[in-house]
Formats: structure tokens, sequence, C-alpha cells
């Protein structure tokens, strides 16, 4: 092993050695990048330069915002008004209120951009209903986990933002072209859960007056995925402004309308808010530096070129080699450190086989998405089986059937880019490389 | 807590007024100073708070599935090793914030060493809240993390 390799061995494991003992993933980071920078001429001072440097980004203020979108929502009880709608559009189905939570999630998803905030809600609201109309334990952890997923899929999307922000990558077209993903992902677990899911209660179709009162209370919520994607394909907005506006408008319109009471409790989820985010970006911080490291004793270029060796240019083989690296990192370290440490070896591959950045930033976010449920770090699976009363155990094995969803959209994504890539280029050209045509109207694409 | 609250409420309030100065063709360019001053000492407040509440991100918890002495000796060795990096961040930040005088900010031509600065209070506040988790730990026992799911 050269001299580089050992520092990189000795990071990575003081890293997950730390960190499987208990040690905050962040200091664990940090404690692995200080020992092995005193092997080197790099100064340690500089590693704090790296820390700072890693949040001093504009487009990372986006994540508060979009946690914060999804906390008011929750802590005002709004997305009680997205169920009832759900239940009046789909509770009539075989498994209703499978189905429900599948079309939650997506609606949802819209709204926030956090897996934590979407196990929370449908583990508390529909998890004790499903449990009631005889739902395995384990299923409904498992499919509660999964669906969570989309809210990293769908926009707003903090992995996306995350991904856009490190690896320079249009934000908006990671936003767009998360959306068939994000629906696959959905489209497939109703159709799991209608062929193999429990059949539930089965309940009468919702009349027409029903569905119509439902979406009238779920329209003011619903009006915030407008918002976002409306501002930022318009280009009246960054992503970070989209979220604030969206703020806004829970704080001045959302709020008051549906839940007055709950603005006393403002001030204390401010400040809850306030601590959330700190926890995913000091760790992004501590992630850039380790990121940094690497790149310094060129570990991506030794790892980019063990993928090129294997997979030459061809860029399908490339992409399903580094989604089969980040099943296996996915499965031991959360997806933002995962995303920072190993984009400078995507962004090398990327550009050696001229794979569009938005195409393989969706694909590597679907992936990490699936590590969400994969054991034994799928966080979503960890939370929502801890909601729902059940061993990790159980849940794990009953969402084994689901993993063929994820799988599927994750091929289904790298096959086909154009499918992958038809809403970005049609709504945000340029995100994907797309120049105006200087003698006709519209765009041409690479 | 107090101070994440304001944190937040601070850059929340600074982006709108940012968008809404934009929008009436005037705008402030300091704002965005603000934002990112409000924004990185929220983080380092938030990861200084985080700790006292063992509300970070953790990869697992082994410490958790023992008890007795051997629990008693992995809580107190993860707490030194977070010890450890949080004076790392009071000497060399300090180091780095007298760098960040060379460094001005633009436009208003702060040095860079008014942020660089929120690198070594987050090592102190760190190192306190972990000295007081030892010493409370050492006498009653030692809290479990309170979630593994601060994360989207």
């Amino acid at each position: 092993m050269t001299g580089n390799g050992f520092l990189i061995f000795l990071m990575a494991f003081l890293f997950l050695f730390l960190g499987y003992l208990g040690v905050p993933v962040a200091f664990a980071l940090i404690a692995g990048v200080l020992v092995v920078t005193s092997f080197t001429p790099i100064s340690l001072p500089s590693i704090m330069t790296q820390l700072f440097n890693g949040m001093d980004v504009e487009a990372l203020l986006a994540v508060p915002f979009f946690l914060l979108v999804g906390e008011l929502m929750t802590a005002a009880n709004v997305t009680a008004r997205m169920i009832k709608l759900s239940q009046a559009l789909i509770g009539h189905v075989r498994g209703g209120l499978a189905q429900v939570v599948t079309v939650f999630s997506m609606f949802f998803a819209g709204i926030s951009g956090s897996s934590a905030a979407d196990v929370a809600v449908l583990s508390r609201s529909l998890g004790p209903d499903m449990q009631r109309e005889g739902y395995d334990m384990a299923f409904t952890a498992a499919l509660i986990a999964s669906a969570s997923t989309m809210a990293n899929l769908i926009p707003p999307s903090i992995m996306a933002v995350v991904y856009g922000a490190t690896g320079n990558v249009s934000i908006g077209g990671l936003f767009l072209g998360g959306v068939v993903p994000g629906l696959l992902v959905g489209i497939g677990l109703m159709i799991y859960s209608h062929f193999f899911g429990p059949i539930g209660v089965m309940r009468t179709r919702s009349s027409l007056g029903e569905v119509t009162d439902a979406m009238k209370g779920a329209v003011v919520p619903l009006v915030i995925p407008i918002i976002i994607m409306g501002g930022i394909l318009s280009g009246f907005f960054t992503p970070t402004e989209a979220g604030v506006v969206a703020v806004a408008y829970i704080l001045f319109v959302a709020i008051p309308l549906l839940n007055r009471g709950y603005l006393k409790q403002l001030p204390h989820d401010m400040a809850t808010t306030g601590l959330l985010y700190s926890i995913p970006l000091i760790t992004i911080a501590a992630a850039s530096a380790f990121g940094w490291m690497l790149a310094y004793l060129r570990g991506p270029a030794v790892v980019s070129g063990w993928i090129s060796s294997a997979a030459g240019n061809d860029p399908f083989m490339i992409m399903l080699l580094l989604v089969a690296l980040f099943i296996i990192v996915g499965d031991f370290i959360d997806a933002i450190p995962a995303i920072i440490i190993f984009m400078p070896i995507i962004a090398d591959l990327t550009k050696n086989a001229d794979i569009n950045p938005v195409h393989m930033g969706v694909v590597i976010i679907v992936t990490l998405a699936f590590g969400l449920i994969t054991p034994p770090y799928g966080i979503a699976l960890l939370m929502a089986s801890k909601f729902i009363g059940v061993r990790f155990g159980k849940a794990m094995f009953a969402s084994f059937p689901i993993y063929i969803v994820f799988l599927a959209t994750i091929v289904f994504c790298i096959y086909f880019p154009n499918v992958v890539l038809w809403l970005p280029k049609h709504f945000l050209p340029e995100s994907v490389g797309c120049f105006k045509n200087p003698s006709a109207a519209g765009y041409i694409c690479p | 807590m107090a101070l994440c609250g304001l944190a937040i409420t601070g850059f929340t309030v600074s982006v709108m007024c940012d968008v809404i100065t934009r929008m009436a063709k005037s705008p402030w360019l300091w704002l965005q100073e603000v934002t990112m001053t409000f924004f990185i000492y929220g983080v380092f407040f938030g990861t200084a708070a985080a700790t006292r509440r063992n509300d970070h991100l953790y990869l697992a918890a082994l410490a958790e599935s023992m008890s007795g002495r051997k629990r008693m000796l992995f809580e107190i060795f993860n707490r030194l090793v977070v010890l450890g990096v949080a004076l790392s961040m009071i000497w060399f930040g300090y180091l780095n914030f007298l760098d960040g005088f060379r460094s001005l900010r633009m436009p208003s031509m702060t040095p860079l060493a008014s942020l660089y600065a929120a690198i070594p209070m987050c090592g102190v506040l760190v190192a306190l809240f972990v000295i007081e988790q030892l010493v409370n730990g050492c006498k009653n026992g030692f809290a479990e993390p309170a979630a593994t799911a601060k994360t989207p």
C-alpha cells in the first residue's frame, strides 16, 4: 500500500470505527481528518478553513428553509387535510390505507425535502389506523419508510440541494429530474401494495362532492409546491429564495387560515428547526473537509481509475458501478456525507464518460434514497420501525420485496436518460446543457 | 437553543428582505453578508446545542447495547474524542481566526475573521457541554442519544 493509500485507509477506518462506536458523525469525520493531516505537510488551521468553506455556499441556505417548511406544516397539523384528500382519492381501492400512505407521501414530498418529517407524520397519523385495520406492523413500517424516500426525489429535495451545491450542478435541473423516479417509486409502491399487500378494510368510493371538499381543504398547503417550483422554473427565485417565500406563505397565509392557535408555539418551533438544520450542515462541513483531504491524497483519482478501467468509457457501465458503490456506501454512512465525500469521484467520472451531470445526479440521489431503507444504516426504516413499535429486523424483512421497486427505478433511470431529463429539457433547458439557438427560436440540446 | 432560533429567524428575515429589495429594483447587497453571518453562526451554535442534547447524527451507538462498567468506558471514550475535536477547534480555529484578518468580505470589507470566529466559539461551547456530560455521566450514568434521525 502506498503512503497515500495507507492515509486514506487510516482516515476511513477512524471515521467508521469512531462513528460505529457512537461518536457523532461530524466529530468522527473531523477526528479522522485531523489525525491524517498531522502526517501531511498541510497545516491544521487550514482544515478549519475547509470546515468553513464546506458550508459557505449560498445554495445550502435552502436546506434550513425546506426543513422549516416541513416542520411548520407538520407542527401546525396542516398535514391532516392532505391525508383526507389522499383518502378521498384512493382510500376505496384494495389496501386502501397503504395506498393512502403512498399518495400522501407524494403530496408531502412536494412540500418537505426531508424523509424524516415524512416518516414522523405518517407513523403518527396513519400508523395506528393501519394497525387497527389489521395491517401487519412490519409491512406498515416498511411501506412508510419506503414511501418517505420520495421526499428526496420529488422536489424540493434536500439531497438535490446538497448535490447541486457541492457538485456545481443545476439544483432546478435536479429537482425536475427527480420527478420521474419519484413517481416511478410511488407507482411501484402502489402496485406492490395492491397485489402483494394486505387487503385492509374495503371502503366505498368517495363521491365527487367529498373529493371536491377534500381538495378545497388541501388547496392551501398544495400551493406550496407551485410556489417553489414555479418560482425556480420562471427564473424568478433561486431555490433558497423559493424556500423562504414558501416559509413566508406558510407563516402569513397557511397558518393564519388553517390553525391560528399554532402561532403561540412558533418561537419554540423556530428554535427547534434552528437546531435541526445545524445537524446536517455541520456534517456537510465535516464531510467536505474529509472529501478535500481525500482529494489531496488523490483518492478520487484512484477510485475513478478503478471504475474507468473496469467500465471503459461506457456511461451505462460506469453508472451501474457507481450505483453498486453507492449501495454499499449508503449501507454504512449517511447520504449527505456520502455525496460530499464522493463528489470528486462522481465529477471525474461524469466528465470522463460525457454523462449529463443532472442525469448522473438523479441516479445517485435515487440510489442514496434507496439506502434509507437498506440495513444496517437504513435510517428511514430505523425511524419507522421505532415509531410503529416493531423490531428493525422484522421491518427489514418486510421491506425486501420493496427493494425490487427501487432497483427497477434505478435501472430505468440509468438506461432511459431521455425520460429522466425530459422535464428539465422542457422547463429548464440550460440546466441540462442546452443552449439558445442563435438563428431561430428554441434551444439546441446535446 | 434560543441562539439557534435567533439565527434562523435572522437569516429568514434577511433573505426575505433580499427578495423584496430586489423586486423593488433597489437591492441591498450587504444583506447577503448578513444572511451568511446568521447562517454560519447558527450552524456552529446549533452544533454545540446538539452536542448538549445528544441530538447529533450517529452511525450507530454501540455503547447503547451495553451496560455497566463497559458502557461507562465506551461513553467516556466517545466524549473524550468529541472533547479532543472541540479542543482542536478552539486552538486551530483560533489560529485560523487570526489568519482571517488578512482577507476581507465584499462589499462591506469586514475581515473574514468575523465569520471564522464561529469555529473556536463553537469549540468552547462543545468542550464545556462535553465536560458537563462527563461529570454528570460519571455521577449519574449517561443518557442515550435522543435521535439518530436528523437526516433528509
